[in-house]
This record gives structure tokens, C-alpha cells and sequence, in this order.
């Protein structure tokens, strides 16, 4: 399609891709945020590199692997917040656990499904910078078409951990995009209809 | 010669083309929607009610609407918070988060939404209809690194559109790279078919174009604007778009009207076929691919603008 402006490299890395380069988290986990990310990082490519966990009788299992893995270094909790931002004033508990499940999960399953796709991007740890409790770690890619793409990672300290809220790519953060369409989504119908889109939309990848 | 100077016409008449469509649609937008989002979209008081019917400002007048009331609430809360009415999770609630990033809640007008999500259906079945299955027949007879190499190539050839727009934004260094971009790789990179300069001397491509030069003289977005074939755009966007037409010098050096949309065919089809899985992760990872799309746009051109 002719495009007007070269946005879709850094979209197609913010909806999948980037998650792929994330995604590996250690049990035991250092204290600076670069070095999570890089762990996490290293080991969902140890995961998806790995011979023995290739092939489709694998995907499950290499799945799951890479889940557990996720799971450690994203703050799916403040991720949702962020994005329901206004709305998650006025939902009971247990709409809010449901909700950070769902997305928790959508965002997983985007990702995994790329996971097979993988064909040996680079990634550079180009900068850092820690303010209190909140911190950033960019990271350059080299896609295969040597496009760059600067990935910025904001990561949150809770209880010594830093772990990841959101991700932002050219400018464009997945949270702040998220939080419009969960916007655009409520007020058009009602947050039930949003919960039920989600789930219908996770149920799809299952 | 007379079918070059035809085709000279026709492409002439192919850019007017696109100035009326464009200014039309400017006409259109104001006329229709003066009373709603392109006024204030903020107005509080006896419009607000007046404003909420009409469909055109219905979302950003209600998330107008929730921010006030949400502000007012947290108002309050600030006042009763020693009574501790709220729960346990209030404190957290209120946690602040760093500055950068609350101003990011902008967004861009869409008056146009129907026509724009009219657009933008067109746009999805025009890419899985036609442009994807050309794109991967091309994929299998043409190997990637010659993709790769014929896309450098256009990129070289649209140098003039990045030098302007850097010169008129004043930014010389990207002037210099880009010269020096042009230099290198169109001789030592063969004619644009080697990114040299990228991999040498790591002088990466100048995104630049004239609607940034547009933004850097003050002038607004305007509306969100999702044409057949363009895809996501704003007015001002669309505009420097078009002005940008003039500077190819495709063109130029091609003005037989039919070899000229071979050539540009060919380009397209080269993109598209390097571009394939990008519109499906977009599609695939949001639940309102119409507003991820806008948003991501918008968001997009702010971080350009502001480089």
C-alpha cells in the first residue's frame, strides 16, 4: 500500500515484535533495569533458538516457557491501570484481576505468535536512565532490512524489582495507545462490551 | 513526443486532482462540524449538552466531559482524604507517575470518523484483496536482497523532498547528512542501490517531509484524515504530501505517463512486498484497529515534529 510516512516497520515492532526481543525473565533478578530486560531478553531467545523446543509439537510447551518468562518482567497490574487509566477508578476488584488477566494475556499471546518469525534481529542496550522509583532502558534493533528501531522501555521499581510498564517506539507508546482505544471503546458501548471484545479476542489465539 | 506531453498533462491533472479533493474535504470538514470538535471541544455549560448529540464530537466531548468530572472527584477526594473514606487502594491510586508522561494525553480531531472508517475498510480489503497477494507472487520471483536494493534505490531518488524539508526547517545537519547520503550512495552505492552511506558512515535516512515543515511554521494537524490508498494522514499531513508530489523527481525524469506509473508501480509493489505482516500485527493486537491506528499516528507525527 502506498504509505504516506514510514510508520509501519515501528508498528509492526510495537505490535509483536518488540515483545519478541523482551521477553525472558530470571527467577533471581539483578537490580538495574537493563540488566532484567536483557536477561529476560536473552533467555526468550535461548527459548525460541533452542533445537529441542523447536517444531509444532513444541509450540505448547515453548509457550509456556515463554509466558513464565514474561510474566516475571511485565507489571501487567500498572500496565492495565495505565490504560484504562480514568475508567479504573469505577471497576470493583474482580473486574479489575479479570481485566489485567485478559490484556496480560493478549499482550502474550500477540507476542507468541510472532515468536516463529523470528529471523535474527540484533539488539544494542544504547541507554539508561533511573529517576526514583522509574526508570528507562532504550535498546536499538537492527531488523534484517537494517531498519533501526529505538525501543524505549519504561520500567517501574516495586519491592527491588524493576519490572516493565510500558514500551514505546518512535514515540508511539503501546500503553497511551491502548488507553485510547479502551477509551474510544467504552463510551461508544460500555466496559462490558470492552471486556467481552478482549476476551473474544484472546479466546481467538487459543 | 505529443504522448509526453499527454502524459505530462495527465499527471498535471492527477495533482489538481488532489488539491480540489483535498480542499473540498477542508470545506467539507469546517462546514459540517463548525459547531462541534473543530470549535472548542472543551466548552462546558448549556453547548456541551448540544454538542454530546452530534456524532462527530461524541467521543472527545465525553472524554472532555470524564476528565472534568474526574478531576473534580480527585478534588474532593484530596479534601476528604484525611476522613479516609475511600479504600485501601486509594493511596496507590494517586500515585504519581513521572511528568513526561501524563501530558501525553492528547489527541487528534476526527471529525471525519465515518468517512475515515469508510476509508479505512476500503483500505483493509485493498490490502488482502490486491496488494498482499501481489506483493508475496513478487516476494517469490524476486529474492530480498534485490528488494532491499530497489528500495534503497527510490529512497536515494526521493532525496529532494528530505532536503527541503530540512533546509526550510532550518536543520543543518540534516541537510549535510542527506547531501552527503546523496553523494555516497549514488556513487559509491551504485546509484542508490547500496545503502553505503547507512553502513559506513552510519548516516541513517532523514525522515522529512514537508508536512513537518508545515508543523514547524505553527501550523496544526487539522483533522485526521484516512484516504483510499494513503492511509492514515492529517490535513496538514496530506497537504505536505501532496506539495511533496512536485518535488520527485521521478517525474522528472520519467514523464511518459505510462512508463511513469509502471515505475511507480513497481515501487509500491517492492514496498508492499517488504511491508507484508505489518498491517496484520496492527490488526492483530488491538481491539479497535481504526482508533490504534489513528492514535499510533498521531503519536508518530508528534515525535517526528518534535526531533
Amino acid at each position: 500500500m502506498m504509505e504516506k510516512h514510514r510508520i509501519w516497520p515501528y508498528l509492526r515492532s510495537l505490535f509483536g515484535g518488540v515483545l519478541l526481543v523482551l521477553m525472558f525473565a530470571v527467577p533471581c533478578f539483578a537490580g538495574v533495569p537493563t540488566d532484567g530486560i536483557k536477561e529476560t531478553t536473552d533467555r526468550i531467545l535461548a527459548i525460541v533458538s533452542d533445537p529441542a523446543l523447536k517444531g509444532p509439537e513444541n509450540k505448547n510447551k515453548r509457550g509456556q516457557l515463554i509466558r513464565t518468562t514474561v510474566d516475571e518482567r511485565f507489571n501487567w497490574e500498572a500496565m492495565t491501570k495505565r490504560s484504562l487509566s480514568r475508567h479504573w477508578r469505577k471497576r470493583t476488584e474482580a473486574e479489575r484481576k479479570e481485566f489485567i488477566t485478559l490484556f496480560g494475556k493478549l499482550l502474550e499471546r500477540t507476542y507468541l505468535d510472532k515468536v516463529g518469525s523470528y529471523s535474527g534481529e540484533k539488539v544494542i542496550y544504547v541507554d539508561e536512565t533511573i529517576d526514583g522509583k522509574y526508570g528507562t532502558v532504550t535498546a536499538k534493533i537492527l531488523t534484517r532490512s537494517e531498519t533501526e528501531v529505538l525501543v524505549l522501555y519504561r520500567l517501574k521499581n516495586t519491592n527491588g524489582e524493576w519490572r516493565v510498564y510500558d514500551i514505546s517506539i518512535e514515540g508511539i507508546s503501546l500503553v497511551n495507545n491502548y488507553r485510547k482505544q479502551f477509551n474510544s471503546i467504552i463510551l461508544r458501548s460500555s466496559y462490558d462490551e470492552l471486556v467481552r471484545k478482549l476476551r473474544k479476542k484472546v479466546a481467538e489465539k487459543d | 513526443m505529443r504522448t509526453d506531453v499527454e502524459g505530462k498533462q495527465f499527471m498535471g491533472f492527477c495533482k489538481r486532482l488532489w488539491f480540489v479533493l483535498v480542499f473540498g474535504l477542508v470545506l467539507w470538514g469546517i462546514q459540517g462540524h463548525r459547531d462541534t470538535t473543530l470549535a472548542a471541544p472543551f466548552d462546558s455549560g448549556e453547548d456541551a449538552a448540544s454538542l454530546q448529540l452530534s456524532m462527530a464530537g461524541h467521543e472527545l466531548v465525553q472524554t472532555a466531559r470524564l476528565d472534568e468530572e474526574t478531576a473534580k472527584a480527585s478534588v474532593s477526594e484530596g479534601k476528604a482524604a484525611s476522613k479516609a473514606e475511600k479504600p485501601s487502594e486509594e493511596p496507590e491510586d494517586s500515585e504519581e507517575w513521572p511528568e513526561d508522561e501524563l501530558s501525553e494525553e492528547s489527541f487528534i480531531p476526527d471529525p471525519l470518523e465515518p468517512m475515515n472508517r469508510a476509508f479505512f475498510a476500503f483500505n483493509d480489503a485493498a490490502y488482502f484483496w490486491f496488494f498482499k497477494p501481489v506483493g508475496k507472487g513478487y516476494s517469490v520471483v524476486m529474492p530480498e536482497v534485490l528488494r532491499f536494493s530497489i528500495r534503497n534505490f527510490f529512497t536515494n531518488l526521493s532525496m529532494p523532498i528530505r532536503l527541503v524539508s530540512s533546509l526550510l526547517q532550518g536543520k543543518i545537519k540534516s541537510v549535510g547528512m542527506i547531501l552527503v547520503r546523496f553523494v555516497v550512495n549514488s556513487s559509491a552505492g551504485f546509484l542508490g542501490f547500496q545503502d553505503v552511506a547507512k553502513q559506513a558512515l552510519d548516516y541513517p535516512v532523514q525522515d522529512e517531509d514537508l508536512g513537518q515543515v508545515l508543523a514547524f511554521y505553527g501550523i496544526g494537524p487539522g483533522f485526521y484524515l484516512n484516504l483510499p490508498f494513503l492511509g492514515a494522514g492529517s490535513l496538514r499531513d496530506t497537504v505536505g504530501w501532496v506539495g511533496g508530489l512536485y518535488l520527485n523527481p521521478l517525474d522528472y525524469i520519467v514523464e511518459e505517463f505510462w512508463f511513469n506509473m509502471g515505475a511507480r508501480a513497481f515501487d509500491m509493489t517492492n514496498k508492499t512486498s517488504l511491508r507484508i505482516g505489518e498491517y496484520e500485527a496492527l490488526k492483530d493486537a488491538s481491539l479497535d484497529p481504526y482508533v490504534a491506528m489513528r492514535d499510533a499516528y498521531f503519536q508518530y507525527r508528534l515525535n517526528q515534529i518534535e526531533k
